[in-house]
């Protein structure tokens, strides 16, 4: 299939499946479904020629017919499989989706201020200040996979915090794919509400032991109201043969603080993007990433940065590696608008090729329009230090030993700057785990 | 210990060594002076196995091996260790970490049992202290930050921690203090034993004062054109290296 064929499959495909999977949904979910499936079918997929999409060849997502109908039950326990990868789940609130759906069974959520809503969207689409959040934050005008995504989500996790209210325990989503037989497509779609002064300590996990190809298309929506603290991590741990599409976008009010990490490590094909627009004053946040590919991986990243108020604070961090003929992007894009005096903003990127064909992409962009600001930024992309590998062989350490230390003294930066808790020994885990299986000497 | 025959030396289309000739035996200390860019860096590197570096003729056996052969790796598991003219700074990567892991790919290669973080802890105390080391610089990065002195006292430090049979220190001594050449010095003669060999690169008689040395050879255009006994490095400061000149131009090189 062609790009304008694949659009066709995935327009008409709405017919049948809203007979089947929509009798529920309230009148006006319907609307927005058909309003956003109907701006997909005008604009189509992403191409080359679009300025964020240049360097990501969607062609293989094209190839491939992927049906809605996905397994809503997993056969596999999901979370000994998580413990495995580290994470002490008693320690969290776990919630799992399958395949796009709501795991009610798997999951386990103990909060305990009744006031804090830890929900199934789907589930909770009469309530208040749902509605009042879903249609507005992020519209789906240029964002052709977030219009899929609104015609299609069938759940996702809906958190409320209300103001002066936290979150005790973090809150482990966990979106697993599993083989149902065929390849599928998912789309979830989050809304996470902090009110004011809300805290809260959120992973969004997705994984897949589906060795199958599957399409995974995520939107979280955030919204953190003056003085609220979110603390997002994003972990794309998805199955080799799979592809995830996915978008995070944040509306920060007053003083309001976002921290977002973003792990990827999985996919044929991920695409992880991060926007965060600073509305109000003293507003922070620190954009965190990090891409290990290889074989013929692609990992993309975009973020977009929006600096709208004074005296706002943003500090983003994306490191990267490539081995095998992988390809690794970033797209990071600040924009300092006139208003914003007094921002700070850093941001930085640096990159590791670890073999000749390996390739990295990076566009630090940073368009500042305010003339009192505090603005830096930093490119980098290099290969390992051969002075550094000779003088740790010469030591007595093996080549490939000496490789996996450079490689996890660069990469594992981004995993010890998360502080000490639920997360960071299953991410230090996965490093090493991904440079060992990597780098082990196998081909 | 130490048998070097005929070895020549090119860097990228450029002749460094010319045939150099030396055996170290046995619990035996050889210093090489010689003056700035006559090779003796590149001897260093090629003992240890540096790439880039293309070996024309000659060979070179450790202990009967053919080091030559064998991976830097390798050769530092069979007792080949150089201490680095310019020590690498290598941000990301603990000083702990990175002296542990050598330590046990060593003990590894050897037979011997790993050690835990708790015994390594302890060697590595024990051999700080006599360096006047700061115990603070074994948690940071290795190198990275360190002053010229404490990179070299580093070197001394892995040395001290992976007992080598044959330690090439290159100028070790340059750029320390007067103190810190007393401890480095110390920290070398600490080391000395009938088993263990060193070859000492350097510019100054100074440090032959405090390490003194078995047989002293002078290296000038890629080649060994003087050797000697400890004398020979004072009449080299006393003369300077124009002096050994005319035995250059008639080929003598020492036994
Ligand atoms: N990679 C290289 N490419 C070209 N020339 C090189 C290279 N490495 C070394 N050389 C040259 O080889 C010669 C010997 O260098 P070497 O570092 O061995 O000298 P040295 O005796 O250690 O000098 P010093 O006393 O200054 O440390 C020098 O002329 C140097 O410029
Ligand atoms: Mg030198």
């Amino acid at each position: 299939m062609n790009a304008l064929e694949a659009k066709n499959t995935y327009f008409s495909q709405f017919s049948d499946w809203e007979k089947t999977a929509l009798t529920k949904d309230p009148f006006w979910i319907r609307e927005t479904r058909e309003k956003a499936l109907a701006y997909f079918q005008e604009t189509g997929f992403p191409t080359s020629r679009d300025e964020t999409w240049k360097y990501t060849n969607l062609d293989p997502l094209f190839q491939i017919p992927f049906a809605l109908n996905g397994d809503r039950i997993s056969k596999e326990a999901v979370l000994p499989e998580l413990n495995s990868l580290g994470f002490e789940t008693a320690k969290a609130n776990v919630m799992v989706f399958v395949n796009g759906h709501f795991s009610k069974a798997l999951s386990g959520v103990s909060e305990p201020s009744p006031k804090v809503k830890i929900r199934s969207l789907i589930e909770s689409l009469s309530d208040g200040p749902l509605k009042k959040h879903f249609s507005h934050i992020l519209p789906f005008e240029n964002r052709p996979f977030v219009a899929l995504n609104y015609a299609y989500f069938t759940d996702g996790l809906f958190l409320h915090v209300p103001a002066g209210e936290r979150l005790e325990k973090p809150l482990h989503v966990v979106y697993v794919s599993t083989n149902s037989g065929q390849p599928t497509q998912s789309h979830v779609r989050n809304l996470l509400l902090m009110e004011e002064d809300a805290r809260a300590s959120v992973i969004e996990h997705y994984w897949g032991n589906n060795l199958k190809p599957y399409f995974t298309n995520t939107v979280t929506k955030v919204s953190l109201d003056k003085g609220a603290v979110l603390d997002h991590a994003k972990i794309q741990q998805e199955s080799p043969l799979s592809f995830h599409i996915g978008t995070l976008a944040a509306r920060q009010n007053e003083g309001s603080r976002l921290v977002s990490r973003v792990f990827s490590i999985g996919g044929a094909l991920g695409r992880s993007e991060v926007e965060t627009v600073l509305v109000e004053r003293k507003a922070e946040c620190v954009l965190d990433g990090l891409y290990l590919a290889r074989g013929h991986q692609q990992l993309d990243h975009r973020t977009f940065i929006d600096h709208l108020s004074p005296s706002c604070v943003s500090e983003e961090t994306y490191k990267g590696v490539a081995d095998g003929e992988s390809v690794g992007i970033f797209d990071g894009r600040i924009l300092v608008r006139e208003n914003a005096q007094k921002t700070d903003a850093r941001q930085s990127n640096k990159n590791l090729e670890l073999s000749n064909k390996a390739r990295i992409y990076s566009k630090p962009q940073l368009q500042i329009y305010a003339n009192d600001v505090k603005c830096t930024h930093g490119s980098a992309t290099g290969q390992l230090d051969e002075e550094a590998l000779f003088y740790l062989q010469s030591r007595g350490l093996g080549r490939e030993e000496a490789k996996r230390t450079l490689v996890y003294a660069f990469a594992g930066e981004m995993v010890e700057r998360v502080a000490d808790g639920y997360l960071k020994a299953p991410l230090q885990t996965m490093v090493k785990k991904w440079m060992e299986e990597k780098m082990g000497g196998k081909p | 210990m130490l048998v070097i025959k005929g070895l020549k030396v090119r860097v990228e289309e450029k002749q460094i060594l010319n045939g150099i000739d030396l055996t170290v035996g046995k619990g035996e200390v050889h210093a090489i002076m010689g003056p700035n860019g006559s090779g003796k860096s590149t001897l260093a590197h090629v003992l240890a196995g540096r790439e880039g570096y293309e070996v024309t003729d000659g060979e070179v056996l450790f202990e009967g091996r053919d080091l030559l052969s064998l991976a830097p790796e390798e050769r530092a598991r069979a007792g080949v260790f150089l201490a680095f003219q310019y020590p690498v700074e290598i941000p990301g990567v603990n000083n702990t970490y990175f002296l542990k892991a050598a330590l046990n790919a060593l003990r590894k290669a050897r037979g011997q049992e790993e050690l835990d973080a708790m015994d390594f802890l302890e060697l590595v105390k024990a051999k700080l202290q006599p360096l006047k080391m700061d115990e603070s610089m074994l948690q940071r990065s290795v190198n990275e930050g360190f002053s010229g002195g404490e990179k070299k006292k580093n070197e001394v430090l892995q040395m001290a921690v992976l007992e080598p049979r044959l330690a090439i220190l290159d100028e070790t001594d340059s750029g320390l203090d007067i103190d810190a050449l007393k401890v480095v010095a110390d920290g070398v003669n600490a080391l000395r034993d009938k088993d263990r060999s060193f070859l000492l690169v350097t510019h100054y008689q100074r440090l032959l004062d405090y390490i003194v040395p078995d047989k002293v050879h002078v290296l000038a255009r890629g080649r060994i054109v003087k050797s000697g006994g400890k004398e020979l490095a004072k009449e080299l400061e006393k003369m300077g290296y124009g002096w050994t000149d005319g035995a250059g131009k008639k080929e003598v090189t020492a036994p």
